[in-house]
């Protein structure tokens, strides 16, 4: 072990935190706002990645231009299903909304298995040699792909933190009822936020995709690493979901050397138990009041 | 419910029960066998065919009388290459279609499922799953293995790497029966013959990015790595392999190293890659024989459908094992025949036809399938030849031949 093998090791496992980062940005905002957790979320990523795959195939766009139109379709179905499903359960227990959000996942999968087949699928992008900086490879790929997912998070960082929809948006996520009360209308916001949801999951999902391959359980899979991130950054603070993503997957990918790589998913969830013990909210996140 | 309706109801169960089941003779006219292959999920390529080598069989069969006296009767169902599905499809084939045999289980872990299910009902079970535990679990010999076990391929893998002179090699293998299988049986021969292994790495199935995988692996300069491994992980390990400009040779099974490979990643990434599958047995009269009615029948060559030619010798075998276990035999009988109408010594038979002519003058016959020589081990496993395939330009061409010893 030399310091250039553990410089590309961290590498990895930031490029990988960055495509974690998505969809655990995208449920900790519905679990802050909405509070359940979003299981459809990776279904929500497997979509973006079907979507952007179709307009390739069938459209022949370039991958860029599909992967646009694949986040505004997503973001359609985010807001139809917050729409008639979510919204109609809000007043109910957390567990009715996360057990539709199951339901709804397991829908998208079966429909997406259906009218594409259980075959593997690639985008078509090509394929280039790394840079080698001494023996520290950077993939343009993945440089890509962090760039892709940087811009995001910083597109949805000014959206939250420097405008009018993102303030109304944390006053409801702190107090439902006092956000009311100030006359902050829920109803579009809601909507405003799903689209959002929808369209940051489906460029995890279309990044997922140009790492890895495009099949029909890719999202689900993908699931558990981001509710884990989450949980890790503190329930329903932004920068918390994606610096948790970053943490897990470096910490995953420095174990490979001590551990081995079958065991890099136990250490993620070794380093999740620790903070938890330390502190129980999770990096970022706020003691809840219990009222 | 009601308590005290509770307890009645309980008692007329309890005495259901104890009457005796109404035994069906077993010297019926029929013999029934269940097919049960992957029509849908990733067998799907292979699965339809498979089921119509069972047909194709089963009518030759009973156009020639039948075996030992009896027609068959095939009941077909998919197993959606899904273990739990296969379960759920084994059950119905046993408990309403009573079948003697279920035939054509095509992944590791449906075969795994079903086994124990053809176990209890004590009736056959044939399939073409690699791991090696189902020679171990199977503790009645009631089942049959038409695929060489992924310790095997492992075998073939060391052949193959002394053969291109490959000194340093390392292995990656998908943390399973069957990847493990793979690179396990390929380390045990390699080291046997005084090689020695640079590095191996176990990894998890649904990642991102095998990167530090690699990583690790290419840090020990290998001049090989050879896989056991499936499609999805072999892409994604590839593509980055590629990219990272490393310079090595693999040597990976064919399930994984197929036109879908090349077609997910190029001509240029794939050039030079070795995959290894079983092969046929080509040059036999059985192979002829079933290529043509197969041809016929689906309208595509035998060549396309590794695991065709492996059903359709389950059924002749089957059929040479009642014919020579006679008249009114149990399964137990025929199962016991199976490895006589297979094994040497004996006359070389390649159609069912020919086999129960001479089992009706008395002679001992031995079966040479379409898919292999078909002898099988103490654990009633096959060891077939292994095919060679180098990519080349996008292309699968086959450049060698290799025989392993059982």
């Amino acid at each position: 072990m030399t310091w250039i093998d553990i410089a590309n090791l961290i590498i990895n496992g930031l490029i990988e935190g960055l495509v974690v980062a998505l969809p655990a940005l995208s449920m900790t905002l519905v679990m802050g706002v909405n509070r359940f957790p979003n299981a459809a979320t990776g279904d929500f990523l497997t979509l973006g990645a079907y979507g952007a795959v179709v307009c390739q195939l069938l459209l022949g766009m370039p991958l860029w231009l599909a992967a646009l139109t694949s986040a505004a379709v997503t973001a359609l179905v985010s807001a139809g299903s917050y729409q008639l499903i979510f919204r109609k359960l809000a007043g109910r227990p957390m567990v009715s909304s996360m057990l539709a959000a199951i339901g709804l996942g397991f829908l998208l999968r079966s429909l997406i298995g259906f009218f594409a087949g259980h075959d593997q699928r690639t985008f078509d992008m090509p394929l280039m040699r790394a840079w080698n900086f001494g023996g520290i490879r950077i993939l343009p790929t993945d440089l890509a792909i962090a760039a892709i997912a940087l811009v995001v998070l910083a597109v949805v960082f000014v959206l939250l933190y420097q405008t009018s929809f993102g303030r109304q948006l944390r006053a409801v996520s702190d107090s439902a009822d006092l956000a009311r009360a100030s006359g902050i209308r829920a109803k579009g916001l809601m909507l405003a936020m799903w689209l959002l949801v929808g369209a940051i999951s489906a460029t995890g999902g279309v990044l997922l995709g140009m790492k890895a391959i495009v099949m029909p359980e890719m999202g689900w899979e993908f699931l558990i690493p981001a509710f884990a991130a989450m949980v890790l950054g503190g329930i329903g603070s932004p920068i918390g979901a994606v610096l948790g993503a970053l943490v897990l997957c470096v910490a995953q990918e420095l174990s490979v050397p001590l551990l081995g790589p079958s065991y890099k998913l136990v250490l993620s969830f070794a380093v999740l138990a620790l903070v938890l013990l330390l502190r129980p909210a999770g990096i970022m996140g706020r003691i809840q009041l219990v009222r | 419910m009601q308590r005290r309706n509770f307890v009645k109801l309980s008692g007329v169960a309890a005495a259901l029960q104890a009457v005796p089941s109404i035994g069906f003779s077993q010297t019926g006219e029929t013999f029934r066998i269940g097919s049960l292959t992957p029509i849908t999920g990733a067998g799907s390529p292979y699965g339809t065919g498979m089921q119509q080598a069972i047909r194709i069989a089963v009518d030759e069969i009973n156009a020639a009388g039948g075996a030992g006296g009896r027609k068959l009767e095939l009941f077909t169902e998919d197993s959606q290459t899904k273990p739990d599905a296969a379960v759920l499809a084994a059950k119905k084939l046993i408990e309403v279609n009573k079948v003697q045999a279920v035939l054509g289980t095509w992944a590791s872990g449906v075969s795994l499922a079903v086994l124990p299910l053809t176990d209890a009902a004590n009736i056959i079970q044939m399939n073409v799953s690699g791991a090696p535990t189902i020679s171990t679990l199977d503790t009645k010999d009631l089942v049959w293995r038409f695929q060489a076990t992924n310790d095997r391929f492992g075998i073939a893998f060391a052949e193959i790497c002394k053969k291109y002179g490959f000194k340093r090699p390392a292995t990656m293998a998908f943390n399973n029966a069957s990847g493990l299988g793979n690179v396990e049986g390929f380390t045990r021969v390699w080291k046997q013959r005084g090689g020695n292994v640079v590095a191996h790495v176990t990894y998890e199935p649904n990642r991102p990015s095998y990167r530090s995988e690699l990583q690790k692996i290419l840090a020990a300069k290998p001049d090989v790595i050879v896989m056991g491994s499936y499609l999805p992980d072999t892409t994604i390990i590839l593509r980055e392999w590629f990219q990272s400009g490393a310079e090595t040779k693999w040597v990976i099974p064919g399930w994984a190293a197929n036109p879908d490979l090349i077609k997910a990643l190029g001509a240029e990434v794939c050039e030079g890659i070795i995959s290894v599958d079983t092969v046929s047995n080509e040059k036999s009269a059985a192979y002829a024989h079933f290529d043509a009615a197969y041809t016929k029948a689906t309208g595509k060559p035998a060549s396309t459908n590794i695991y065709a030619s492996m059903t359709y010798d389950m059924v002749v075998s089957l059929g040479l094992a009642m014919e020579a276990a006679g008249p009114g035999a149990s399964v137990a009988q025929i199962n016991a025949k199976l490895r006589d109408v297979a094994n040497p010594p004996g006359n070389a038979v390649g159609t069912f036809a020919e086999g129960k002519a001479q089992l009706a003058k008395k002679a001992k016959v031995n079966y040479e399938g379409a898919s292999g020589k078909l002898d099988f081990d103490k654990f009633g496993d096959v060891t077939p030849d292994f095919g060679v395939y180098v990519i080349e330009k996008g292309q699968l061409v086959r450049r060698d031949v290799v025989s392993i010893a059982a």
